[in-house]
Order: structure tokens, then sequence, then C-alpha cells
């Protein structure tokens, strides 16, 4: 066991750390305050589906709409603010100067969050573009596209201001994310809503755009601060590494071709769901060096590992899955049923967030200069989001099941499939329940740290020494 | 990747050919459909949707119907769709033409909608689809948003209703508000009766896969 993840000693806290404390912070901090209301939105939205009569007296908790507020709060709301906090620390710390441009990032900051609490009261009012993982209201849009710019401009002047010339693969992803999602966006926004496509061409877009989420924008962010943190905590250099652009490239160029397998069968060209087969089996090439470049964390020490391991499990587990419900003969079971929400949860809770959360516990301790100020808050953290997370997946993963063999028999009605699902969608609520109440503990572990820090400004850093009896005990 | 200007040109060439490909290919496959029409009917299919339906096709998105319903059915070897009584034959890419943003739904929670007003064998009326979305079932929340409980002025409204079980205080009736009365109408202008050469049911010599 070593002090590695939830305590910096004072050497560790380098003056670049301490010079973007404020924006990154503010970035983490308002990233995992939205946590809580998306984990309340998911948690509503979960009671609706075995007591379909809850809380739907008024349009804006109707669950569709419920549904698109989840989304939208998890999606732009946490894993944007705390990405690009990551992506922003991992170019600082490996560019060797201070961020530039941080009131450029505090101002974006400021804009996006701004902006998401627009688009999510627009949402709840029924302006949402029913598109999944787009749902943010057509007006809100031009403006969060700008505040990412703003925000991302530091990463990329601190890239390509770097000290050495040569890069590191955590470069690549977090150059990657910060340029791409704007590209992304702006592209999805004209073909979606300034000049509509026509009939089925926008559902092909839009899952062109939320495998872009995924594949261009989320994965890369997460990878990112693995990347960099994975050979720190294990004290090992990353294992196979020489393969590392190899397995960049192939997320990149590959990676966004896979969308079409959620539309096989449907009204869309026949190549869109043959495409996904391909493309998904070729993806498999950039999970397999992921799990060679990350070998070394398996056995490594300290809180932020434990999440680290445990997302990139997710993480390859969901290639595989992905892979698998390519195929026409696995999609016929599991399309349109919770099989493929269950997926979705792995993949943004158990993969991305994960990953996130190992970040969240390395980074907090370097920016605030001193070690998280309680263990039993992080032992607790880990142990119930880690259960919130099994258990969901695996409730939703077991109501498709029932549901995937019920659709299929024509003779089996509607109405007991639904009876069937109820007992495992009733674990998926009690596992967003201990979601909602884990990320509680962490906003106020951050929080308690924050003040703290803030209170004991730069002599908590000269003088902090770990403690053993702090640390968190890694398992 | 050291040269910095080359790598972003990369990550820009990266997102720009799975764009072309897949969003752009497929938009020049399917963007210049057009309607089909039939000289023995002599008229062209399919039909614009009326404006009410328009209308209740905002609905339907900004309530967000499509995160249980989907409408697409698939062809009648792939899944159980057509013995569901969904519809006899696959949806196709022409049958989306006139809407302004398809709603083709990836959960089927609740059945498939794609054909809802030309069900077999039975078509729910305009008053089962009120019900539901007033009283909603066991299955099916309820929308009580939708509809307004009014008094009297006059004569009863003509689309005045009362659900099994509920009481109204005399001289007020119950009717839908425009909204509900929409998306009604939406829900039974939702057919796909009409065989285009493309989506006829698949022939075991020549089998037809997706669109063509």
């Amino acid at each position: 066991m070593t002090t590695a993840s939830t305590h910096a000693a004072s050497a560790e806290v380098t003056p670049i750390d301490r010079q973007a404390r404020g924006p990154l912070l503010l970035l983490l901090v308002l990233g995992v305050l939205w946590l809580v209301p998306s984990g309340i939105f998911a948690l509503l939205a979960s009671v609706q589906l075995h007591s379909p009569q809850f809380l739907t007296d008024c349009a804006w908790l109707t669950h569709g709409r419920l549904e698109a507020l989840q989304e939208t709060a998890f999606l732009y709301g946490w894993a944007a603010n705390v990405g690009l906090a990551i992506a922003l620390w991992v170019l600082a710390r490996l560019g060797g100067y201070p961020l530039r441009a941080l009131n450029w990032t505090v101002a974006g900051a400021i804009f996006w969050n701004l902006g998401l609490v627009g688009g999510l009261v627009g949402i709840a009012t029924g302006d949402m573009t029913t598109f999944s993982f787009f749902q943010l209201p057509r007006y809100v849009q031009p403006l969060m596209v700008l505040a990412y710019a703003a925000m991302a401009i530091s990463g990329v002047l601190a890239w390509s201001g770097r000290r050495t010339d040569s890069t590191f693969a955590a470069h690549w992803y977090a150059v990657a994310a910060l340029f791409l999602f704007p590209w992304m966006f702006l592209a999805t926004e004209v073909v979606l809503i300034w000049l509509p496509v026509r009939g089925t061409v926008q559902a092909i877009a839009a899952g062109w755009y939320a495998q872009g989420v995924w594949t261009l924008w989320l994965a890369p962010l997460a990878l990112a601060g693995c990347y960099y943190i994975i050979p720190k905590v294990s004290g090992r250099v990353l294992s196979s590494y020489e393969s590392a652009p190899l397995g960049f490239w192939c997320l990149l160029s590959v990676g966004a071709w896979t969308g079409g397998r959620h539309l096989i069968g449907g009204p869309v060209p026949a190549w869109i769901a043959t495409m996904a087969v391909v493309t998904s089996a070729l993806m498999l090439f950039h999970y397999l060096v992921v799990a060679l470049n990350f070998r070394g964390v398996a056995s490594a020490p300290g809180t932020g590992a434990t999440f680290i391991r445990f997302g990139v499990s997710a993480y390859l587990l969901v290639g595989l899955l992905e892979v698998l419900t390519s195929f026409r003969a696995v999609a016929l079971h599991t399309q349109f049923t919770f099989i493929a929400t269950a997926q979705t949860q792995l993949g943004y809770y158990g993969a991305i967030s994960m990953m996130f959360f190992g970040a969240v516990y390395y980074l907090v301790p370097r920016l605030a200069g001193r070690a998280w100020s309680s263990a039993g808050l992080v032992a607790g953290h880990r142990g119930l989001v880690m259960l919130g997370v099994v258990g969901s997946v695996a409730g939703l993963a077991l109501a498709g099941f029932t549901q995937g063999a019920g659709l299929l028999q024509a003779t089996v009605s509607q109405g007991s499939i639904f009876e069937g699902m109820r007992l495992p969608l009733l674990l998926n609520t009690c596992a967003q329940a201990t979601l909602l109440v884990a990320n509680l503990l962490l906003v106020v572990n951050l929080i308690r740290t924050i003040a703290t820090c803030c209170t004991t400004v730069d002599a908590a850093a000269g003088l902090f020494r770990p403690a053993m009896n702090l640390e968190a005990p890694a398992l | 990747m050291k040269n910095g200007p080359l790598f972003l040109l990369g990550l820009l060439v990266t997102i720009a050919i799975s764009f072309v490909g897949v969003v752009i290919g497929s938009h020049a496959q399917l963007g210049n459909l057009v309607p089909f029409y039939d000289d023995a009917e002599g008229q062209a299919f399919p039909q614009r949707p009326s404006g009410i339906a328009a209308r209740g096709q905002l609905v339907y998105g900004d309530l967000g119907c499509a995160s249980c319903h989907t409408q697409q059915v698939r062809r009648p070897d792939f899944g159980s769709d057509q013995a569901r009584g969904w519809g006899d034959r696959q949806s196709v890419a022409r049958d989306y033409i006139h809407q302004s943003r398809p709603q083709l739904g990836a959960s089927r929670l609740g059945p498939d909608l794609k054909n809802f007003g030309a069900r077999n064998p039975v078509v729910a009326s305009e008053l089962d689809i009120l019900n539901l979305l007033f009283s909603g079932s066991a299955r099916h929340p309820a929308y009580p948003f939708l509809f307004e409980t009014r008094k009297v002025a006059g004569e009863v409204s003509a689309g005045s209703f009362l659900p099994a079980g509920k009481t109204l205080q005399s001289g007020f009736e119950l009717v839908a508000t425009e909204r509900g009365r929409s998306l009604a109408a939406y829900l039974l202008s939702l057919t796909s009766g009409y065989d285009y050469p493309e989506s006829k049911p698949v022939v075991l010599s020549k089998k037809v896969e997706g669109v063509k």
C-alpha cells in the first residue's frame, strides 16, 4: 500500500498544479455536483419503469423527458466537466508549463454550465430535440459549442507549447477529445437542426453522433487520464506501449462507424448495419491494445487504481459486447430491450465514469495540495458506487433477457413480459438509489476537502505529510 | 505525432471520413426518395399527414414517447412484429419522408406504433386512445395534463368523454386539450398500409434485406 492515489506528498504537488488549482477544481466540483440531479432523474425514471403511474401528473416528469434530462445532465454535466478537467490537467503536466488562458477556461465553464441549466429547463418544458444523447434544445446548442471551445483553448495551448517535442499517448487522446467534440457537435447540428436531412437519415446521423460521444469524446477523455495515471500508480512503464498509436488511430478512425448496430433491421440501408458488424470487429484491436497497455493497473495499489481497474475491465467488456450485439442473429434478441440499456449503463457508468472517478481521486489531492478529508467517505463511495453499477447493469440485463425472449414469441403478451421484468427493474431502482447515495458521499468529501484546502492554502501544500492512518484502504 | 498541425489534420480527416461515409453516404442514397405514384389508385404514397397529425407528432416527440415505443416494424422473418399484429410488412425509408422528425425509437417497453392506425385485427378508436391517455393502465402512465375539465357552455362538446370510474360535477365536462387531440390524431394517422415495390414481404426465392 502506498500513498500514491489518495494522498499527495508535498513533493508531488508541482507549481503547475497550484497554478491550475482554481479553474480545475471548479470544473471538478461542477461535474461532481451534476451527479446529484442526474442521479435523482435516473432514480425517478427507474421507478417509472416498474410503476408507470409514478409522478406522471405533470408533463415535465413523463418518462421520456426524465430520461432526456438524466442523460443530458450526466453527459454534459458530469462527464463533460470532469473529463475536461482531467484532459487539461494531463496536458499541463505533460506540457511541463503551467496552463495558460485559464480565464477562458473559467468563463467557458460558467457558460457551459449555465447553458446546460437552460437546456435542462428547455427539455423539461418540451423543447428537446428527441435525438438520443443530442437532446439539448436548439437554442442552447451554439452557446455550448462556444463555451466548450473556450474551455479547450488552454489545453490546446498547453499541447502546442509543450516543453518536449515528443508526445505521449495521454496527449493524443486528450487533444483528440478537446478538438473533435466541437466539430462533431456542429456537424450534427447542421444535419439535424439547421438543414435537417430527410426521413430516416436523421436516425442515422443521430446514431453517428451518439457513437461519436463514446468513441471520439468520452472514451478518449477517460483513456487520456488512464494513460497518464496508470504508470504513476503502478510505478511501471506501460507494457506494449509501442502499439498505443495503432490503438489510438483504430479508435478514432473506425469507432464512429459502429453506431449502425442499433439500426439493424430498421428502415435504413442494409450496409449501415453491415458496416457496424465489420467495424465493431475491427475495434477489437483497439480494445486489445488498451488491455495490453493497461496490464500494469491490475496490481496497482490505491483508491484511484481500484476505480481505474474497474473502469478498464468494464471498458473491455463493453468492447466485446458491442461486437456480439452487432450480429443480426444476436440483435434479434437484444434489440429494443433493456439489454441495450444495460450496455449503455455499463459503458457510461461502469467504464467511463469509473475511470473518471479514479482520475478524480488521483487529481484532487494534487490540485488541492492536501489529502481527501475523509478516508471513510472515500471507502464508502467506492463500495457503494461499485455495488450500484453492478446492481443496475445486472438488473437491466436480467430484465432485458426476459424482455428479449418474450418479445420474440408473439404468444407472450406485453403484459406478461412486463410482469416478468418487474423484479429485475426493482433491483435497478435499488441500484440507482445506491449510486445516488454514493455520489452524495463524494460531493460531501470533495467540498470538505476543498474547503479545508482553501482555508490553509499553500501552507498545507508545504507542510503536509501523508499520514498512514488517513489512507483509504485499497480494496 | 510530433507535428501539431499534421496531427490535428489527421484527427479532422478521421472524423470527416466517418461523417461523409455514414451520414452523407446514406443521405445520398435516401435523401432523394420521392413518394411512389400508384397509377391504379391514381395517387401517391405515403400521403402527407394532416395538419393536426403533424402537430401531434410534435407532442409525441416532446413528451418523449419514443423512449418506450418504437416506430419501425421489422420484416416478418426477423422477430415477431408481424405475428403481434404490428404490421404486415417491414417499414422502409419511404414511409418516413413526410415526417419532419421521424421517431424510430430504440426501446420496446410498449408496443410498436408504426402501423397503429391500421392495426390488425382491431384498430383502436380515438376514444380508446383518450381513455388510455387520461387514466393510464397497469403498464401505461396516465397523462392528465393533456385534458381539461371545464364548465359546459351551452351544449356538451362533441369531444367530451367520461372514463370508467370517473365522476364529474354536474355541469362540467372532460375534454382533451388541443395537444391531447393532436396526439390522438397523430397516432391514428400512423399507417403503413401501402406496399411499395421495395417493401413487399420477403419472397423466399429472392431474399430482400433492408432497403434497396
